[in-house]
């Protein structure tokens, strides 16, 4: 860990210093983050206007067909859309970034358990990316078989032709390479090298959150990469592992048994990307509100307990599958009980901000604003975990605007929260606090207009991935409405270049931060900017919980921060 | 003066919001009409989960607000340092999962699983049941009726025009579906009925409508390049002219059947019509 004489290229490029490559894992994630914006923006124009060139960008991209959409690329944008802002964007922007920047720094370690290891995630991750990158320049385009990649449609008995699900097979097998290397890291350096006093209770909520959805990584995505790995064997050597009913040549095949593999894993992936968030809104909502987090344990065993369930409730994406009865009873109860420990960790946040002193802050009213978000995603999961409703509700775009409304909207406001919070940390300058506001309102507004106003036509019947809705009846008194969703997600397109400027701006020309701008009492904030490769000079020694604010004994200020002594009563 | 610009802020905003579908014509939409015996169960149960979630959220949401307003920083204020972890934050709590689990979790597992343990996954059987096979494929619907001795994979099976499925009013029919290709689902709105079609399996399902029409048949997981034209017709009409549709088609269909048939249960794998209806469902 010396520091002395790095070059350029150790430094920067093959560093091994987690603060780096939680940078690296930034600038990867943003640059998803807007291709999959993008993407999204020409899925909503074809929404509109059907068979109408794509402005701008149409000719460039699909000179082939002029531009217009075809339902072949259609197919492809909502599968790379999803593909992308699930594994390229959130991964990268939460676990990638926050995790490895602020863990070892809040738990006042030197760095991670295994920095080349981390290194060497980092690269296998990047390479991922190059290949789904890579499979857009294919002739035939990207896959085109859902993000959720069901057989036998991906396989060659589905009749999408080219290259593009091989590839999409093999970046995610990377992607799921990085995945478990960088879980190994985090779930290693969060045992072993806790400074001294920081218990498992003293330990950041940010960090419960990490620590837990890198459990999950670990446990889960082998086995899905287990899964991809035989679909990948059905796609080139042509064995038959999913392949079931006239199309199969031998027996033995069957298809709903990648789902269940899948789903064993795409349940849990949910958590694994929203357990991060459940950690920094209860740490920020604590720093902005000036109070402890109310009922820290309780809200931990929350976080335990739901990722202890993720396991068991994955039948809930298969209701309608033909499932045996007595699974479907018993996978609808397990997940409704989900409701009881999301239920008291909300408890917990309301019971934060009660009588607390609320800082509006950008980074408190993009947290606030996941309360109200992951509010209504949560309760809206309801609906799809009870059998009977999922029968009218499955595939359709109410199911749309849920996991927007759970992972968009929340897993994003929380990556915004995130920037904005620990920017200064990371780069030593402040964003501009106008941007930041105008950038929230306008999003916050527009994502509920988009999301909420997906569930309402999902109500109304209207199923999804439709290339064309206006081709059924019963949804063409909808098209208003879609409509009005497409220009507001254009709105919401477009504020994020506000965001980007002001990202970009600020890096350069931002105002310089001080050590601790918000106040905020975790470890990383007893630290000066730039912080040294090996972080803490010294030992660090962990006297206090992480939200010491207001304490009513101590004068001055209103925070303790982690390495000082709480007042004697 | 900050304070009004913000007012004229966030009602402008709240206007902008509600405009939206007030342009649209639209703010709450209905349902599709219900035209089946059992899809106001289904409706039920979304009724309860609305009236449960609203309150949920209409709590936050005020708690939200409340505080926004009461507890905001401001000189002269301080927070209250409270850490939320005595005895009667716990008890509180362990009440809110109580109230949870039984208000919301036990009444939905309660309504929901009653509702198919008796109805959805209660197969109804007698002589008045009207059998139908269906086989989606890329990108149709083929509809499959047993004949005249009931039975499919018979001489007198009779397969419907492409996408046309018609059945009489007020009468039980059980579907059994099985895809050519790959997964495809069955989703009629008005029926409140999604079912997917798996390669290798049998899937089973049953309905009755309530009122004569046409209504449409969509299908609703991504199948490939033609899923949204995989639009099929549910004829709902009285039990006379479903005979006399069902007398019209003749048996051109049903001999091209039997070349099928021959090579139905070859090495036990299905093909095209290949499966015997299943026994479980009568
Ligand atoms: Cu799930
Ligand atoms: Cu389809």
């Amino acid at each position: 860990m010396s520091h002395q004489q790095q070059s350029f290229w150790t430094k920067y490029i093959f560093s091994t210093d987690h603060k780096t490559i939680g940078k690296q894992y930034l600038f990867f994630g943003l640059f998803f983050l807007l291709w999959g914006g993008l993407q999204a923006m020409v899925i909503r124009w074809q929404q509109i206007y059907i068979g109408v060139e794509v402005p701008l960008v149409g000719k460039l991209i699909w000179p082939d067909s002029g531009g217009i959409l075809t339902p072949d690329i259609y197919n492809q944008l909502i599968t790379m859309h999803g593909t992308i802002m699930l594994f390229w964007a959130i991964t990268p922007l939460l676990t990638g970034a926050f995790g490895n920047f602020v863990v070892p720094l809040q738990i006042g370690a030197r760095d991670m358990a295994f920095p080349v290891l981390n290194m060497l995630s980092f690269w296998v991750f990047f390479l991922s990316g190059g290949v789904l990158l890579g499979s857009h320049f294919l002739k035939t385009g990207p896959s085109a078989s859902g993000w959720t990649a069901y057989p036998p449609l991906s396989t060659p008995v589905g009749g999408i032709p080219g290259w593009g699900q091989t590839m999409w097979i093999l970046s995610l097998v990377l992607m799921g390479v990085a995945v478990i290397l960088g879980a190994i890291n985090f779930v290693t350096t969060v045992i072993r090298l806790r400074a001294p006093g920081m218990g498992f209770f003293k330990m950041p909520l940010t960090v419960w959150g990490f620590w837990l959805s890198s459990i999950l990584n670990a446990v889960f995505v082998p086995i899905i990469a287990a899964g991809l790995i035989f679909l990948l064997l059905d796609n080139v050597l042509g064995t038959q592992f999913f392949i079931a009913g006239s199309k199969a040549t031998v027996k033995g095949g069957d298809p709903l048994l990648y789902q269940h593999v899948f789903w064993l894993f795409g349940h849990p992936e949910v958590y694994i990307l929203i357990l991060p968030v459940w950690g920094i809104v209860s740490d920020l909502l604590a720093t902005f509100s000036r109070k402890p987090a109310f009922g820290y344990k309780a809200t931990v065993v929350s976080m335990c307990t739901v990722t202890a369930l993720s396991g068991l409730v994955w039948g809930h994406h298969m209701y309608v599958t033909g499932m045996s009865p007595l699974l479907g009873k018993s996978f609808m109860f397990l997940t409704l009980l989900i409701s009881i420990p999301t239920s008291i960790f909300f408890l917990n946040w309301i019971g934060t901000m009660w009588k607390g002193s609320l800082r509006f802050d950008v980074p408190m009213l993009f947290t606030m604003s996941i309360v109200f978000v992951f509010g209504l995603g949560g309760l809206t999961g309801l609906y799809l975990a009870t059998v009977t409703s999922d029968m009218y509700l499955h595939d359709s775009m109410f199911l749309v605007g849920h996991f927007h409304y759970t992972l968009a909207a929340s897993v994003f406001m929380a990556s915004f929260a995130g920037i904005y919070f620990w920017f200064p940390k990371m780069f030593g300058r402040l964003m501009d606090p106008l941007l930041g506001k105008i950038h929230f309102w306008v999003s916050f507004l527009c994502l509920n207009y988009v999301f909420f106003n997906m569930i309402v036509v999902g109500y109304a019947g209207q199923h999804r991935r439709l290339f064309d809705p206006a081709v059924y009846d019963f949804i063409k008194p909808l098209m208003p409405l879609n409509k009005m969703i497409s220009m507001f997600a254009f709105a919401l397109g477009l504020v994020q270049l506000l965001f980007f400027f002001n990202f970009f701006r600020s890096l350069f020309r931002g105002k310089k931060a001080d050590r601790n701008p918000w106040k905020a009492a975790t470890l990383e904030w007893t630290l000066d900017h730039p912080i040294p490769h090996g972080n803490f000079q010294g030992e660090v020694v962990v006297k206090t919980g992480p939200h010491e604010y207001s304490h009513p004994d101590f004068k001055g200020r209103d925070w303790i921060a982690q390495t000082e002594e709480l007042p004697k009563q | 003066m900050a304070r009004y610009l913000k007012i004229i802020f966030i009602s402008a905003a709240a206007a902008v919001f509600l405009m939206g579908p007030a342009h649209a014509g639209i703010w709450y939409l209905p349902f599709p009409e219900d035209i089946s015996l059992n899809g106001w169960r289904i409706d039920r149960v979304i009724k309860y989960i609305d009236v449960v979630i609203t309150i949920a959220f209409g709590l936050v949401l005020a708690a939200l607000i409340y505080f926004i307003f009461r507890y905001r920083a401001r000189p002269g204020h301080r927070a209250v340092y409270d850490r939320g972890d005595r005895p009667v934050n716990i008890l509180a709590t362990v009440c809110l999962g109580l109230l949870v689990f039984f208000s919301i979790d036990l009444v939905i597992e309660k309504m929901s699983f009653h509702d198919l343990k008796e109805v959805f996954w209660n197969f109804p059987r007698g002589a008045n049941v009207l059998k139908v096979e269906i086989m989606p494929q890329q990108f149709a619907w083929n509809f499959r009726y047993a004949g005249g001795d009931g039975e499919f994979s018979t001489e007198d099976d009779i397969v419907a025009p492409l996408n046309q499925m018609h059945v009489p009013v007020d009468t039980p029919v059980v579907v059994q579906m099985a895809p050519y290709d790959v997964v495809h689902a069955f989703y009629v709105a008005n029926l409140r009925i999604k079912q997917d079609a798996v390669p290798g399996t049998v899937t089973t399902f049953w309905f009755q409508a309530t009122k004569k029409g046409v209504y449409e048949i969509a299908c609703s997981a991504l199948c490939g390049i033609g899923h949204t034209n995989m639009r099929g017709f549910l004829t709902v009409e009285s039990r006379e002219d479903f005979q006399r549709w069902l007398a019209g088609l003749g048996t051109e269909t049903s001999s091209e059947e039997d070349v099928w048939a021959a090579e139905e249960t070859a090495g036990g794998i299905l093909t095209k019509w290949g499966w015997k209806w299943q026994a479980k469902s009568q």
